[in-house]
């Protein structure tokens, strides 16, 4: 079993996008695939449409007074299945810091998962926590939209220190990539070009900004499974192709 | 049993887009299908509770789909159109890797087909999430069957909304016009081409009762012998994997074990004859199998003895020799004189009415017989064996312990489990170790015969080089096995085995 983390620290760079995405490409070679909705907003269970709620909430989970396979559920896609978001999971900080282990217990409960399935995808919540930490010591690869914009260039370096920090001398791949990208706007085409040549984490891999990508908030679907042939979706499954060059 | 029904009165209120209205489901598709369901000749997948389905719509939509036994979904795969693809040509991931690790050296192929409509049913929930999938398949035509399947519903529960499911199959379930299915739609195919899912044997399973004429007990093996002949027949001309002629030359050659202690059970005349024709399809069938084996191990062996490049040239020769072999193999399994053998062999020698004059003894009495002697000759040629002895010394010990092996297997109700067990295991370690030795030699034979053939295609130095080192490593094989031998066969004559094996024969 893989896991995937779509992870940033920055909020509304396309993380859940990702996420939904390249777990739908990932399920439809007919990997079996778990999404777990880590962030308190839901942006991934709604897209999914499942209902944002998880019994016994994120304590229940973390203190295993239910199974983390009994909270999944089913989305339409075959293959992928969904853990859904809780607005408990806020708490989830206070909950792990009671741990005994603080920083590997998803880790631990992610283990339960791998009679389940082949492949996991952690969408995070856009913050640095006991929550990203956790991730970050349970993921094999990071992948981390970029928004082409000096300032994310700088917050990609602290994300990359910290990952250092986290992992304690075993970090987990991490895989960059231009997210939001607007072809019309001279800066983004500078850095679509400067920056994968100076980079070696990221991928020359581009997601353009679409109005299509808006409205997958309003199909309820993943862009990848309601319009293949979009530019968008030829671009996560490129991606995803990427990513299964990294594994 | 899973939420599978029968539709026994076909009324319109049953079609798809009425149960979709009744349901107030959304129909996700509808068409019709060519259906083919796949398994191993020995139904691995079957028996590890997995479902290999390909299902092609058109036009030219083609997809496998792997479920358990009770339909619930395990993986899907898009599949290139026209025909049903192998599986090995399937691309990686994880249906692949499920079927290959459970089929290991057999093929998954179509073991049933049919065609028919296929509709699929979408229980929404108030978010317009899909709750339940409901299945409507049929009516399915399968071929040679003039009435088709009737019409099944299946509700498929998705994880996480059981209730759903269950909610949907209760109304289902409560319709005067459907019946709960007492079998899986995959089970009902199979039966109607008149296969039993997982009833698969490669040995014979009689049960013996030890008062039994032995010339009955002897006729009900070789039956059964020849029935799985039989079957093994087709799968070996159409070369779908290698154990279709494994097991049909373990057919052939326990049959020729059987035929060797009925001595006095059968006519003379009947049973040197067909002990002859045995021999010649046995023959037959050795250099089939050899390369089969070859070429089988031989990305393995290639791996660690040298430069697999280099020895390209080596597998193609061995892959044309292979196929040659398959030639003259299907030559004579499509011959008059094996037609004649097999038939034969249930008409002529089972039920013959001229039988031996020890056709009447009681089969404890002339199995312990002949179980007792072939124990001896096992004893008296291993105990022959030193250090000076020649292959042809090993290989002899190696034919007398398989017709031991395939008396005590053969004979097995006859005696207590535990003993029979036990001596089967013992004699199971020698033959391994003799198993290595022999087929160490067969490489090496088939090595040196090749390197000539490829002499005369001006093969590369690295070629014979590298087939050196394969000779070399097939030595120190043999080597290892020779050394090992003496403790083996230590082992196996010890006074426990004999006291067990006398023990085992006592009334």
């Amino acid at each position: 079993m893989k896991v995937l983390a779509s992870y940033s620290i920055k909020g509304g760079v396309g993380k859940t996008t990702a996420a939904v995405n390249v777990a739908a490409l990932a399920a439809e070679e007919g990997r079996r695939v778990l999404l777990w909705d880590l962030d308190p907003q839901g942006g991934a269970t709604y897209l999914l449409r499942v209902r944002a709620k998880v019994k016994g909430g994120g304590r229940g989970l973390v203190r295993q007074r239910l199974r983390l396979v009994d909270a999944v559920k089913a989305s339409d896609i075959a293959n992928l299945d969904l853990l859904p978001s809780d607005f408990s999971y806020r708490h989830l900080d206070l909950v792990l810091d009671g741990q005994r282990k603080p920083t590997r217990t998803i880790g631990q409960l992610l283990a339960g998962l791998s009679p389940d399935y082949d492949v996991v995808i952690l969408d995070c919540p856009p913050s640095a926590s006991l929550v990203t930490e956790n991730v970050v010591r349970a993921a094999d690869l990071l992948l981390v939209p970029l928004l082409p914009a000096p300032l994310s260039v700088r917050t990609m370096d602290q994300l990359l220190d910290s990952v250092l920090t986290t992992s304690k001398g075993n970090p987990p791949a991490v895989l960059a990539f231009l997210s939001m990208v607007d072809r019309r706007r001279s800066l983004h085409r500078r850095l679509v070009n400067e920056l994968p040549r100076e980079r070696q984490d990221l991928v020359d891999v581009v997601i353009p900004v679409a109005s299509a990508v808006e409205q997958m908030s309003v199909r309820r679907e993943p862009l990848v499974t309601s319009s293949p042939a979009n530019p968008v979706s030829q671009a996560f499954a490129q991606l995803w192709q990427a990513v299964i060059r990294r594994w | 049993m899973l939420s599978e029904f029968v539709v026994v009165d076909d009324a319109d209120e049953l079609s798809v887009d009425a149960l979709g209205k009744a349901l107030s489901a959304r129909v996700e598709s509808r068409g019709t299908e060519r259906r083919g369901w796949l398994d191993t000749f020995d139904w691995r997948l079957y028996r590890a509770g997995l479902v290999l389905e390909h299902r092609e719509s058109p036009p030219g939509r083609s997809v496998f789909v792997l479920t358990d036994l009770e339909g619930q979904r395990l993986a899907r795969l898009p599949a290139p159109a026209g025909g049903i693809p192998s599986v090995d040509d399937l691309p990686a991931g994880p249906l692949k890797e499920q079927v290959m690790s459970r089929a290991g050296l057999r093929t998954a192929f179509v073991r049933a087909s049919a065609e028919g409509r296929v509709g699929h049913l979408a229980v929404l929930d108030a978010e317009g999430k899909t709750v339940a999938r409901v299945a409507i398949d049929g009516p399915l035509v399968v071929a040679g069957h003039a009435e088709p399947l009737p019409v099944r519903i299946r509700v498929e529960a998705l994880r996480g909304y059981g209730k759903d499911a269950r909610r949907v199959a209760e109304r289902l379930g409560a319709s005067p016009r459907v019946r709960r299915a007492d079998d899986t739609l995959f089970e009902a195919i199979c039966s109607a081409w008149g296969l039993q899912p997982g009833v698969y044997r490669s040995k014979p399973r009689v049960h013996l009762d030890p008062a039994m004429p032995a010339g009955r007990a002897f006729g009900l093996l070789l039956g059964e012998l020849v029935s799985i002949a039989r079957v093994n027949v087709d799968g070996t001309l159409r070369q779908i994997d290698t154990e279709f002629l494994h097991d049909l030359r373990i057919a052939v050659r326990s049959s020729r074990s059987v035929l060797k202690v009925a001595r006095g059970v059968f006519d003379e005349r009947l049973r040197s004859h067909y002990a002859a024709e045995l021999k010649w399809i046995g023959d037959v069938t050795t250099p089939s199998r050899d390369l089969d084996v070859y070429l089988l191990e031989f990305d393995d062996l290639v791996e660690h003895a040298m430069d697999p490049v280099a020895m390209r040239p080596f597998r193609t020769l061995l892959a044309r020799q292979c196929r040659k072999a398959h030639t003259g193999l299907n030559r004579a399994l499509r011959s008059k004189r094996f037609a004649r053998l097999l038939d034969g062999w249930t008409d002529e020698l089972v039920a013959s009415d001229e039988p031996g004059p020890d056709a009447d003894l009681p089969v404890v009495r002339v199995g312990g017989d002949r179980l007792r002697s072939a124990w001896r000759q096992v004893r008296r040629r291993g105990n022959a064996v030193t250090d000076a002895s020649p292959p042809d010394a090993l290989h002899d010990l190696r034919k007398r312990c398989k017709e031991l092996r395939y008396l005590l297997e053969h004979l097995s109700s006859l005696y207590e489990k535990s003993a029979q067990r036990e001596i089967v295991g013992e004699l199971r370690q020698l033959q391994n170790n003799l198993g290595e030795y022999q087929d160490a030699e067969n490489q090496r034979r088939l090595i040196l015969q090749y390197a000539e053939e490829l002499v005369a295609q001006n093969a590369s130095a690295k070629t014979l080089v590298g087939m050196g080192r394969l000779d070399h490593y097939f030595e120190h094989r043999q080597a290892v096995a020779r050394a090992q031998f003496a403790d083996h066969w230590t082992r196996f004559d010890r006074k426990h085995n004999r006291r067990v094996f006398a023990t085992m024969l006592e009334p």
